[in-house]
């Protein structure tokens, strides 16, 4: 991807010899792109280009060519990576007026041109409409979405194009290198590490500092390795954090290389992050071609090499000593070895382990000092942390809010809330392995950190946010993580590989409404010895979603179990719909959108479901506006 | 360090695992996956011992875990018992006729019975699997992941690496693992499967087959040079220990009259 036309494109790519000349470098990129000229911004992450942001971009670069500027300044079409407002995808922000568009389509690119680069007006339809007051919200930065956030890591996403190193070195890429290879010691650089209190972006939370410390202890050949083999369902964090702001993440990995003593990194990618990949393989050429990363960084001396590695599709290799294991070219399994890979991992050598996000927060903790970092977030969980926010939720995306943020905050402030006036009943956190949280009860204010979510039985893992309504099924949703888990697991432990199997077998047989009364005992003894006896971190949180939903959600295990009734309409053979003859208007929608044919009843009547011919696809509940389907 | 387990104070070198010190000590730990010649590999769990070090007291398993400091360790806590229970209830469903099984759920208190019955037969130990690495001609993998996890053979072909030294039969702690010497081959059967066919030798004396026909290259290799004892291999080992009695016995009775006849030595 490339651009049409500005001064930016006329500096040269250069060697820089010094971290001054990094400074003078960018000093000349700033001074060459005015902030007031006009720009088109398209989102061009994952998410986006599913939905069809490269076919705008192609449509922009069409329109604006054949539209006549008549000495206006032509504008610059940017693709950027993920935003992080995916649902509102694709997305367009025209700068300088921050005006937003979201659902932008080929078809509307015309009218963009004309109307907004060209005429200076909003096209209106385009805009952001406000879940509460549903008047026109044209800037960006008012949308509750954005302004509830706090980006540290995030916040060149969206204004930088990945492929352009000069476009990231304008927004302040490897200014903390320059600065630690000229200002600081290796020392210096973890004491300040540890002093903004970063524990690990990946989900355990390890003290990034004190992991640091240790492996710059070691004697030998050091390894910085990133963990980018993101694999929580729903997750995506660190994808957006690569296909968006590439040399953040390779910018951190340098400094943890200068602050252990390493010379050599890996990034161990997802296969199926295809694009992530591309951008760091362009990211990684353009830093060492510019003296950024490779042999004598900067003229100083310091050389750091970093390679990719991608995964072969296996959740477990996320695993630490599992990634090791694959990334040495062996079969990914975890070591059952109490040792710790700052003292022997990658290929038996000290090696330091951290999540891309964990990395990401350094530059910027190098750059404004730990202190500053620190006063980010709560006493014990300082910073920011991504959320890749799904589910139930009006606003789906990635988010980053400060640490000790309420959940409230979180599905209501930023989420927006719940589709379909449904009612919020739990969130889950920590991905395939957390923890269901039941929010109308008493966790809607808890503040999200470390120990906070720990507390309730859940976890805050890499990120992941799913939103549960009230149509959801919690026994269902135990059943579906620990199926996952089971296709996921090693297989080398019993504990996690039996337990795991048994435990599905018994929420499966309870969804399918032949529960018995030992279930729940099983379930729990299963649950807690799975935790206990297993091998790696997978094993020892496997049974999380199983025993945070029987803590919170017991009575809707004993009306599966007892009653033979799954109370939120979803395990199919333990409900059926009804018509509620009172309430039902005989509107005949529903009957309409029956797929069976399973609805009959004349207009302004009461209707009726044949139960025979229900397939119960939900379509008839969803449907009704009157509240006249009944889940019995 | 001072180390005590189940409450008795005894000596250990710093680095030496728990089960290497409680056997030592005549302390029973069981285990199902670990033999002391091969790197432990904390498959089973069944080892697993509650253990405090600086005030924080947690589960590891004892085949693999160092000792570095004070500790105290506790073998048969009750959460260690209750876990040793299911593991057993659980590996058995897999291989229901165990017999090393059935001593330990007779000890730890475990219903034979608990879950429905499968046909593994394997307890997924991975000995078999070490073994063969160390010892063997690596043609044992353990393929598959989760609950498909196995020990098989790779692409799950017969091998035609393997040595045929029967080490994986002799180690499977629930003897699913046969050798069967049949017509001049051996057979390795590993749950019911042909895993691979080795020639067998014919002594060149007594007409007997007496061991596989394998390239001993990589066997030298790892002995290293010393060590690996001088045989005779056209020979089977009874006719070899005739043969070298027989050589004995005349260098000392020179001046006596010839022997019985023996076979081996008309090659």
């Amino acid at each position: 991807m490339g651009s049409t036309s500005a001064t930016i494109d006329n500096i040269p790519i250069v060697r820089l010899a010094s971290p001054h000349d990094l400074v003078e470098y960018r000093k000349a990129l700033v001074a060459s792109s005015d902030p007031d000229s006009p720009r088109v911004i398209v989102c061009c992450g994952t998410g986006c280009q599913a939905t069809g942001s490269v076919e705008v971009i192609e449509a922009l670069r069409t329109a604006v060519a054949e539209a006549g500027w008549d000495g206006k300044v032509l504008p610059r079409i940017k693709p950027t990576g993920c935003h992080g407002f995916c649902s509102r995808g694709p997305l367009v922000i025209i700068e300088p007026q921050d005006l937003f568009y979201q659902h932008v389509t080929p078809a509307d690119v015309p009218e963009i041109v004309t109307q907004t680069l060209l005429g200076g007006q909003p096209v209106k339809r385009l805009l952001y409409k406000s879940t509460e007051s549903k008047g026109l919200v044209p800037h960006s930065r008012d949308i509750p979405f954005y302004s509830k956030q706090t980006r540290i890591v995030l916040k060149n996403i969206g204004r930088i194009d990945p492929f352009e190193i000069k476009d990231a070195l304008a927004h302040g890429a490897y200014l903390g290198l320059a600065k630690a290879l000229t200002e600081l010691s290796p020392k210096q650089v973890i004491d300040e590490v540890t002093a903004s209190k970063l524990r690990g972006r990946g989900g355990a939370g390890f003290p990034t500092g004190v992991k640091w410390q240790s492996c710059a202890r070691q004697e030998g050949t050091r390894y910085v390795i990133c963990n980018a083999d993101e694999g929580d369902p729903g997750a995506f964090m660190d994808r957006s954090l690569l296909e968006g702001d590439p040399h953040r993440v390779l910018e951190g990995m340098a400094l943890a290389a200068y602050a252990i003593g390493s010379q050599r990194g890996y990034i161990y990618c997802r296969a199926e992050y295809p694009l992530a990949v591309r951008t760091l393989i362009a990211a990684i050429r353009q830093a060492e071609g510019m003296g950024l990363l490779g042999d004598n960084i900067l003229g100083t001396g310091f050389s750091f090499h970093v390679s990719i590695s991608t995964g072969a599709g296996a959740f477990i290799c996320g695993e630490s000593s599992a990634l090791m294991s694959s990334l040495e070219g062996k079969v990914g399994r975890p070591r059952a070895k109490y040792i710790r890979s700052t003292e022997r991992g990658f290929r038996d050598s000290p090696s330091n382990l951290n999540n891309v996000e964990t990395y990401a927060n350094v530059p910027d903790i190098i750059l404004h000092g730990g202190e500053w970092y620190a006063s980010h977030g709560t006493a014990r969980s300082a910073g920011t942390k991504v959320f890749a926010l799904t589910g139930n939720v009006h606003n789906v995306g990635l988010v980053e809010v400060p640490m000790g943020i309420s959940l409230r905050e979180i599905v209501f402030g930023i989420g927006g809330g719940i589709p379909n006036k449904k009612e919020l009943k739990a969130v889950q956190t920590g991905g395939p392995s957390g923890g269901c949280i039941p929010i109308p009860k008493k966790f809607i204010d808890i503040k999200v950190g470390f120990g906070t979510l720990a507390e309730v039985g859940s976890m805050m893992g890499s990120g992941g946010m799913i939103v549960m309504d009230e149509d959801t099924c919690m026994v269902e949703v135990a059943r579906y993580f620990i199926h996952f888990l089971v296709e996921e697991s090693c297989g080398q432990c019993s504990p996690c590989r039996e337990g795991l199997i048994r435990m599905l077998e018994i929420l499966t047989r309870i969804t399918q409404g032949e529960g018995r009364d030992s279930d729940l005992q099983d379930l729990e003894e299963i649950g807690t010895f799975t935790n206990n006896f297993s091998l790696c971190g997978l094993g020892t949180s496997a049974a999380n979603p199983v025993i945070s939903t029987i803590r919170y959600f017991r009575e809707e295990y004993e009306a599966h179990i007892r009653d033979r009734k799954c109370p939120a309409g979803i395990c199919k053979s333990l409900f059926h719909y009804e018509i509620d003859p009172e309430t039902c208007t005989g509107c005949g929608l529903c009957l309409k959108r029956c797929p069976a044919g399973a609805i009959t009843g004349e207009k302004k009547m009461a209707h009726r479901i044949h139960q025979e011919a229900c397939i119960k696809c939900m379509e008839c509940y969803k449907s009704c506006k009157f509240k006249s389907i009944r889940i019995l | 360090m001072k180390i005590l387990i189940n409450g008795k104070e005894v000596t250990a070198e710093p680095e030496q695992t728990i089960v290497e010190v409680a056997r030592r000590n005549g302390v029973f730990i069981p285990t199902l996956c670990h033999v002391p010649a091969l790197e432990p590999a904390a498959m089973c769990r069944v080892c697993t011992v509650e253990i405090t070090e600086r005030g924080r007291t947690r589960l590891v398993t004892a085949c693999n875990y160092p000792l570095r400091g004070n500790a105290e360790i506790q073998t048969e806590s009750e959460l260690v018992r209750q876990g040793r229970k299911l593991i057993i209830e659980l590996l058995y469903a897999r291989c229901p006729d165990s017999s090393a099984l059935r001593a330990l759920a007779e000890r730890y208190g475990a219903r034979l019975d608990r879950f429905a019955p499968e046909t593994k037969e394997c307890i997924m130990c991975g000995l078999c699997v070490r073994v063969c690495e160390q010892v063997g001609g690596n043609v044992l993998a353990l393929c598959g992941r989760g609950v498909e996890i196995q020990v098989d053979t790779s692409f799950g072909r017969p091998a035609d690496t393997c040595i045929g030294c029967g080490a994986c039969a002799q180690i499977c702690p629930v003897e699913k693992i046969k050798i069967e010497d049949v017509d001049g081959e051996r057979r390795v059967i590993v749950r019911g499967k042909e895993a691979a066919r080795v020639p067998l030798r014919r002594c060149s004396a007594c007409g007997v087959h007496f061991g596989p026909v394998i390239d001993l290259k990589p066997v030298l290799a790892r002995a290293g040079e010393k060590g690996v004892p001088d045989f005779n291999r056209d020979v089977c080992p009874a006719c070899s220990r005739r043969s070298l009695a027989r050589r004995l016995a005349e260098r000392h009775y020179e001046q006596h009259e010839p022997g019985p006849h023996d076979p081996a030595e008309e090659r």
